[in-house]
């Protein structure tokens, strides 16, 4: 079933695969999108730059992974096998330790995209009707959060650390200091903390934790790390390894307070201060991208503003649980498989308060579509309706005990009561409730 | 002592109540007494020397509760080099010691380099701007003049030879105030009549299309043809590996210790009989001094020192590759309305790497190698260069540093024989522009040890010097097809480890096993750009690291970052018992 079509390149005639989906990057959210496409019948092709599938779950050796797709807890690389084995019947072109150096877009062609492949076997250019950016996120490194002082060795993104430990078996650290509670600063805490090493302190300049609730107990508490709020690294010491770091309150706008400094003496700086979605090809397309998520603007079938390209897991948004990434990528598989390019030009667009974080998608292209609607409160707060409204009424009511800014919450609604045209918005609103 | 000095004299005693004091020694003038920080011992200095004198500033004020400096050095010792007896032995492998190396293997000559960090290029060089400069505010008369002019010239046909980026980008030097346009338009004779390359006048209308990212605030600029950029790390390390092709011998982490000197009792003059290092004591004929912040060091251990440096520290910053769509060419802005505060210099550089690379600043500082950076010069070099690049966002950063020039009190070049030593040749006080002059400064010291060696010895020209060397292949800005066959002779080039950079393996085994042999995880950022990216080596750091162990036999948890002591692991997991 396997396509190809002969392009005049510099070179002459050459013959090009070509393939209705081509899915970049082989992580939860690529596996799914190749399981998806290929489930609805589609010609795929999936791209990993690594030497095995899996992306990052591969090195979560700590269990919470499929919850709610599969009803347990799995470590992070079950999961992953999982995923890896759903594939195996299927009939999917997968190329591993292939890196995508360039995405093209042409006119007027069923094929408009080809993508440039870099592998041990040679430079090669396929064609696609679509393409699947399951492209993941990277994390903050300390000069984008501005840590001053000196450079030495032992200063490590939390995701560094657990390669190092996880998958190459090497201490990266033995007294150590972590900087940031997002959910992989916790999770090294304690892997640290098992090892040997000595975790000093989780240190957090917000005044709520960043990670999931379940992460400080687990990870923190029950192994006696204490974690401080409101409180940052502003200084590194050491001229070849970090020998201490400078401590600082910050305020409520995050600047540092003076005369706070406090001198912690340790050999390990471990980030876990955010992760980035990634989307350098994105943006080489041109994709529109969301100044609230750091990923692209997409509509309810995670296509983004250039049409054929989708995006889906953490390159979408920085999703909490693998199972979300898994979800999002099966559904833009399926939509990427079933793509028809046609001129719909139906637009409505998703408007938030500014008490969200985001909400993704932000755009919808259907007047009757079935939204799965994932969002973020940006504040801690108590007992909160939500509500999705029309310009002509209230399309649902929702009721939380609680949100919090780390854990995402997800609605499932249909909008063809509400009538929208094109140019319409749906909007999202949160109330405090007594 | 002489009427300027008197009156400096009093002027010093004015301002420190009569605790420094000048004593003129001729070939040199010194400054003793006391003060209480700094940045007073500086201003003393700055306040006697006379910028581009040849009678230079010795500057030995003490100051009270200085912050002791460790400096940096190899731990580790053997006689690897002992009983070595060089023609040439060449102190400091920055930009400047490696030219020199190159220049003089030119020649049948024995020449060791010897540099006490574990790779060239690490220290002043590396963080340097990368500017070839047209030499806009040197004034004619300074030693440095003529080095950078000549150095300029030079970089055309060495980059060709040695297979390194080299772009003629021009300078835009920008004006705000529109008052200032008679002025700047005369003084396009002055520039067209000292710098390298050609000056014009360009009116804004014109500006705007040539370099849309200009601030609209920018009324004309004066536009500097002969302006360029270099990567310092490649050029120094393309100097450093054709030097070792042609015969010239580099030791890494060797320290320069101490010197023994022999006096000549008729004239005074002291010769160098041997210099002691970690790795055993050699016996030169020639010494040269290239050792940069250290140069004064270096001078006093050989009886020689005539001259103080006064390090002077600068911050720069590198924007995402995202930010150089803003920016073709190098631009910096002469402002009529904000008041001219001190730090000078700095602004927009468009690398040859695609990055974007801005600042520095300059602050006088005592540490040597203090290269820290704080949050304000930071931010002093942002804000600066956003009224002319009113575009640049804290979020394009993706990295910054400092580094250290080595200023004398005279602001210029130092390149001569030892004024109380036979056997020593000072190419000191190499600050901005030293990275123009180094092919310049190479070509004078080989021409001055060769003239003092010829006193003693035949030199005869190297019949197989190859000025050519070539550069690791970058598979990035290869053409498909280049690319492809690249791949099929040699797979190791088709495996991506840096996607940021996009640098395949096979580059970096090339940069583990060059002439001269690099071992660090900075040493192969240098080389071919793995975690320069915007992850900052957050994704391949770890497989960098395994391939530099697998290919050097290094134990993993023995590979370092940069310096000695940086060592990035602590061994295996599991085998925390043993310690």
């Amino acid at each position: 079933m396997r396509a190809a079509i002969y392009s005049l390149g510099k070179g002459g005639m050459r013959l090009m695969n070509r393939y209705d989906v081509v899915i970049i990057g082989g992580g939860p959210a690529g596996l799914s999108a190749a399981k998806a496409a290929s489930s609805e019948g589609a010609c795929v092709l999936l791209t990993e730059r690594e030497q095995r599938l899996g992306g990052i779950l591969k090195q979560c050796i700590h269990d919470g992974f499929g919850l709610i797709k599969y009803g347990e807890k799995l470590s992070g690389s079950e999961y992953a096998s999982r995923e890896i084995h759903a594939l195996d019947d299927l009939d999917i072109d997968i190329r591993k330790l292939t890196f995508v150096s360039k995405i093209t877009k042409h006119e007027n062609t069923p094929y408009c995209f080809t993508i440039d492949l870099v592998s041990a076997s040679g430079v090669e250019t396929v064609a696609a009707k679509t393409i699947v950016l399951a492209t993941g996120c990277r994390e903050r490194t300390a000069k984008q959060i501005e840590i001053h002082g000196t450079r030495p060795a032992g200063v490590i993104t939390a995701g560094s650390a657990q390669y190092y430990l996880n998958i190459m078996g090497q201490m990266p650290g033995k007294n150590c200091v972590i900087l940031g509670s997002g959910d992989i600063g916790l999770i090294m805490a304690r892997r640290l903390t098992i090892e040997g090493a000595n975790v000093l302190g989780v240190y957090e300049a917000k005044s709520t934790p960043s990670g999931l609730r379940r992460n400080i107990y687990q990870c923190l508490d029950d192994y006696n790390i204490p974690l401080h709020l409101s409180k940052t690294v502003s200084k590194v010491h050491g001229k070849n390894r970090v020998e201490g770091v400078t401590i600082v309150d910050v305020d409520e706008q995050m600047k540092p307070v003076d005369g706070t400094e406090e001198y912690v003496p340790c050999d390990t700086l471990v980030l876990s201060v955010g992760l980035i979605p990634e989307n350098e090809l994105a943006e080489s397309l041109g994709v529109e991208i969301s100044q609230f998520t750091k990923g692209p603007v997409c509509d309810e079938n995670y296509m983004t503003s250039v049409k054929g390209v989708f995006s889906c897991g953490n390159a979408l948004h920085v999703n909490d649980l693998a199972d979300y990434v898994s979800e999002s990528g099966y559904a833009a598989g399926k939509a990427a498989a079933n793509f028809i390019n046609d001129s719909n030009d139906f637009s409505a667009e998703v408007k938030f308060s500014e008490d969200f974080l985001y909400a993704v998608p932000q755009r919808i292209s259907s007047p009757d579509a079935n939204l799965t609607l994932y969002f973020r409160s940006r504040y801690e707060r108590g007992k909160t309706r939500l509500t999705v409204k029309s310009k002509d009424g209230v399309i649902l009511t929702k009721h939380y005990h609680d949100l919090r800014p780390p854990e995402m919450e997800k609605l499932n609604f249909n909008i063809s009561d509400a009538g929208l045209s094109s140019g319409d918005y749906i909007e999202l609103i949160m109330e405090r409730e007594y | 002592m002489n009427l300027y000095y008197r009156r400096k004299q009093k002027a010093l005693d004015r301002l420190f109540n009569g605790k420094i004091k000048i004593i003129d020694e001729e070939t040199s003038v010194r400054l003793v007494g006391s003060c209480s920080t700094w940045d007073e011992k500086v201003a003393a200095g700055l306040l006697v020397a006379k910028s581009g004198s040849h009678i230079h500033l010795i500057n030995d004020v003490q100051v009270a509760n200085l912050p002791e400096e460790k400096i940096s050095a190899p731990s580790e010792s053997d006689m690897s080099l002992e009983g070595k007896t060089p023609d040439v032995l060449i102190i400091g492998g920055g930009v400047v010691g490696c030219a020199i190396a190159r220049e003089l293997s030119k020649n049948n000559l024995n020449i060791l380099l010897i540099e006490k960090e574990y790779d060239v290029a690490t220290q002043a060089t590396s963080r340097s701007d990368g500017m070839i400069h047209p030499g806009i505010d040197i004034r004619p008369g300074l030693v440095k003049k003529i080095y950078n002019n000549r150095g300029n010239s030079l970089y055309p046909k060495l980059t060709e030879d040695l297979e390194v980026d080299f772009e003629r980008t021009g300078q835009y030097l920008c004006f705000d105030n529109i008052n200032l346009l008679p002025i700047a338009a005369l003084s396009t004779f002055y520039y067209n009549a000292t710098v390298a390359g050609h000056c014009k006048l360009i009116m804004r209308k014109k500006l705007k299309r040539l370099e849309p990212s200009i601030s609209d605030d920018v009324k004309f600029a004066l536009f500097f043809d002969g302006a360029g950029i270099v990567c310092p790390f490649n050029i120094t390390i393309a100097l450093a590996e054709n030097a070792i092709e042609n015969g010239a011998e580099i030791a890494l982490s060797t320290i320069a210790l101490s010197m023994e000197c022999s006096k000549n009792l008729i004239t005074g003059e002291h010769t160098i009989t041997s210099v002691t290092t970690n790795r055993g004591t050699i016996y030169p004929k020639l010494v040269i001094n290239a050792a940069g912040v250290f140069a004064d060091e270096i001078a006093e251990m050989a009886h020689d020192r005539f001259f103080s440096i006064h390090p002077r520290k600068g911050t720069s910053l590198i924007l995402d590759k995202k930010a150089k769509a803003n920016i073709n060419t190098i631009y910096s802005l002469i402002s009529g309305r904000a008041k001219k505060h001190h730090s000078k210099g700095g602004g927009m550089v468009s690398t040859v790497h695609g990055n974007v690379l801005v600042g520095p600043d300059a602050v006088e500082t005592a540490l040597k190698e203090d290269y820290t950076t704080e949050a304000e010069n930071l931010n002093g070099v942002l804000n600066k260069q956003r009224q002319i690049a009113p575009w640049m966002k804290h979020k394009d950063i993706i990295a910054y540093f400092s580094g250290i020039r080595a200023a004398t009190y005279e602001e210029d070049f130092i390149v001569e024989k030892g004024r109380q030593t036979t056997n020593i040749l000072h190419i000191a006080g190499i600050q901005s522009p030293g990275l123009t002059a180094a092919p310049a400064l190479g070509l004078a010291a080989e021409e001055l040890a060769v003239s003092i060696l010829r006193e003693h010895m035949k030199v005869e020209k190297n019949p197989n010097f190859n000025p050519k060397r070539s550069r690791i292949v970058q598979t990035v800005t290869m053409t498909p097809e280049e690319r492809n066959q690249l791949i099929k002779n040699n797979p190791d080039y088709g495996q991506i480890i840096c996607r940021c950079e996009e640098v395949s393996k096979g580059e970096i085994l090339d940069a583990i096993r060059r002439p001269l042999k690099c071992t660090t995880l900075d040493g192969i950022k240098r080389r071919v750009r793995p975690t320069a990216g915007r992850c900052q080596g957050g994704f391949c750091g770890p497989n960098i690291l395994k391939l530099i162990s697998e290919e050097t036999g290094i134990p993993m948890k023995e590979v370092v970052k940069g310096h000695e002591g940086s060592n990035i692991l602590f061994g295996e997991r599991g085998n925390e018992a043993d310690e």
